[in-house]
């Protein structure tokens, strides 16, 4: 045996238990993304069972691609993840920032910054949806009536009646609606997940360079500048590393979706493949399959473009 | 232009003064070396001058302008860290603009004078690398640079030598004085070695426990040093102290003799002692000798040639003009 071979045959099993892991879930996707295979039919019968001689070729993707509901899955993805994206990296970046100067009471806050992040996010959904979004019943609601009751009231007000008499009567927003649906995932995932990107931002803030700080100081740079050259650059790679894990956990929301609005109006991918999973496995497959190449589109594209604008 | 001059400035963290109230004027163009050893409040001192710190009270005064309350940037110093803090994410020629850029120059002007500083410095080749990609002494180099494209009024060196392997720090060394002989920039340069500090300064400031012991040439230092403190401390191998008895034969409380103006010899001598280990580096033969009337033992600068046996017996003389007396608080006097 040469000095390579023990290490390698020790290193086996996990190989194996991590290809076989990976590798089967994968082929039995594709495999069934190119026969027919639907759970129940009276017509067709012996589409039920999975089988080589159902065999459909690219049949099932030219069926999800010509499918409406696909594409606007795929543009509902891309936004949720996106906007999510974008916003847990701002809120985030700003709050490890504020949160990185020394204050009384920092160890405490630092505690409940992260706590929104453990809670389950089907319990985080029905929170947001019932308990703050809702038009009647919702902070949102309780607050909206508040402010036109307020107005109603001073409208009658000597002197500044008039001023009142201006407002027009707000109507509370419902977020149950297909076109504000996805705009609630958004809000409560951000909030979910803000914690996350404060707690990485916070850990690398700390590790930055002090000396670098005092040279740029020393050479005429202002709190921005340094910021912008310094800082950022710096935090490049945690960034990196926040919108790659966010991407790949986004692009799988469902518990949201369901509880929201049951698609309706934030249906994504995911979604789309549960829908077809009650009963085309073979389409739902293949759009698995979609959704698989859009999140290394997503992940390569996102990463490439952090790295090069921030590492000058 | 560059004279600094400081008036009773001193800095206290919370309660623990680090430097008392310190007095001292550097001339323009002149190369000061603050040496002391770690501790000493001479990189507080520097950061003082910087503006990095602010004083706790006292003056800062450039160009005889007080500038105790004015912005680092605006005084008009360039500084060269002991970790070289260059900005990892940006090319070699990007760190040198930096500056520059942030002093909002145009970019033809910023061209030229990188191309200037980076042709005097040797860095023409890495001008397009990060400074992962550079050694410990072209890191330096970088961070010299940096310092000198702002054309300022005194550069001031936080132990920039002591990050390299010894044979660099020696090249480094004659390059920094090389650029002051050049340019006769004020120049501040802290360090902990005092070898470094014998062979840059034209100004030595000895420093211990934030106060000043001893402001003199290299040679002053070294020909007359006021106290114990300072003849401890500059000179190498040290300067061997003695008090008690073989000191009250001289008629001071301690006295310091330097190991070259000691004569060995193996049939007569003032001092019996016995050899312990000898150095040979060729030139020179340091020789540790045990003797009685020191604790320590005593080190005698010795031919290169001179072969002594372990153990054996020897007697030192000590050169009676090249004597220094001490008094019991340490101070130096003539007899």
């Amino acid at each position: 045996m040469s000095k390579r071979t023990l290490p390698r045959l020790l290193q086996t099993p996990a190989v194996l238990l991590l290809l076989v892991w990976m590798l089967v879930p994968l082929s039995i996707t594709l495999y069934f993304s190119f026969i027919r295979y639907v759970l129940a039919s009276l017509n067709r019968p012996e589409w039920t069972t999975p089988s080589i001689t159902n065999w459909r070729g690219l049949g099932n993707y030219i069926f999800v691609w010509n499918n409406d509901g696909f594409w606007l899955a795929i543009y509902n993805s891309v936004f949720i993840v996106t906007s999510i994206i974008v916003l847990t990296v701002v809120l985030g970046l700003a709050t490890a920032i504020l949160v990185n100067r020394s204050f009384p009471g920092r160890g405490i806050v630092r505690v409940l910054l992260i706590s929104p992040f453990f809670v389950m996010p089907a319990v985080n959904a029905v929170l947001w949806i019932n308990m703050i979004l809702d038009p009647v019943l919702g902070l949102q609601g309780i607050a909206v009536s508040g402010i036109n009751e307020f107005s109603e009231n001073m409208r009658s007000a000597p002197l500044i009646g008039w001023f009142f008499s201006l407002w027009p009567e707000l109507t509370p927003i419902s977020f149950r609606a297909s076109q504000t649906s996805a705009i609630a995932v958004i809000m409560m995932v951000t909030w979910q997940w803000t914690p996350f990107a404060v707690l990485i931002f916070m850990t690398s803030l700390q590790s930055e360079d002090q000396q670098q700080k005092e040279a740029a100081i020393l050479d005429g740079a202002g709190k921005w500048a340094m910021f912008r050259f310094l800082t950022l650059p710096h935090l490049a790679r945690p960034m990196s590393i926040v919108v790659m894990i966010q991407a790949i956990f986004h692009l799988s929301l469902y518990a949201e979706i369901e509880i929201v609005s049951r698609g309706n109006g934030n249906k994504n991918l995911p979604y789309l493949i549960g829908e077809m999973a009650t009963n085309n496995i073979g389409a739902a497959s293949a759009t698995g399959i979609f959704a698989v190449i859009l999140a290394n589109i997503f992940a390569i594209f996102l990463l490439r473009m952090i790295s090069k604008s921030l590492m000058e | 232009m560059g004279s600094i001059k400081l008036k009773n400035v001193t800095k206290s963290f919370g309660d623990t003064e680090v430097i008392p109230p310190l007095n001292l004027d550097i001339e323009e163009g002149e190369f000061v070396v603050f040496v002391g050893p770690s501790g000493c409040g001479k990189s507080t001192l520097l950061r003082l001058i910087a503006g990095l710190e602010n004083t706790t009270s006292g003056e800062v005064i450039i160009d005889g302008e007080d500038v105790t309350e004015v912005t680092p940037s605006k005084r008009g110093l360039a500084m060269v860290f002991q970790t070289y803090a260059l900005y990892p994410h940006m090319t070699v020629r990007k760190n040198i603009a930096f500056p520059l850029r942030m002093s909002g120059m145009d970019p033809a002007e910023i061209d030229k004078r990188v191309a200037a500083a980076s042709t005097s410095l040797n860095l023409n080749d890495y001008l397009d690398r990060k400074p992962g990609q550079l050694s410990g002494g072209q890191r330096q180099r970088v961070a010299i640079g940096r310092a000198i494209v702002r054309d300022p009024l005194a550069f001031l060196f936080d132990e920039p030598l002591s990050n390299l392997d010894a044979a660099l720090r020696v090249g480094m060394r004659l390059e920094i004085s090389e650029m002051h002989k050049q340019m006769g920039t004020t120049m501040i340069y802290v360090t902990h070695d005092q070898v470094e500090a014998m062979t840059m300064a034209d100004k030595i400031v000895v420093l211990q426990s934030g106060r000043i012991e001893q402001v003199g040439s290299p040679l002053e230092l070294y020909n007359s040093p006021c106290n114990t403190f300072v003849a401890g401390f500059i000179g190498s191998p040290k300067m061997n102290l003695l008090s008690g008895k073989a000191a009250e034969k001289y008629n001071a409380h301690t006295i310091g003799v330097r190991p070259e103006h000691l004569s060995i010899s193996d049939v007569k001598g003032d001092w019996e002692g016995v050899v312990g280990v000898s150095e040979h580096l060729g030139s020179d033969t340091f020789v540790h000798v045990h003797f009685d009337g020191s604790s320590e033992p005593l080190t005698v600068r010795a031919d290169g040639d001179l072969e002594l046996e372990y153990g054996a017996k020897v007697y030192l003389t000590p050169d009676l003009k090249k004597l220094h007396r001490f008094d019991e608080n340490g101070r130096a006097f003539k007899l």
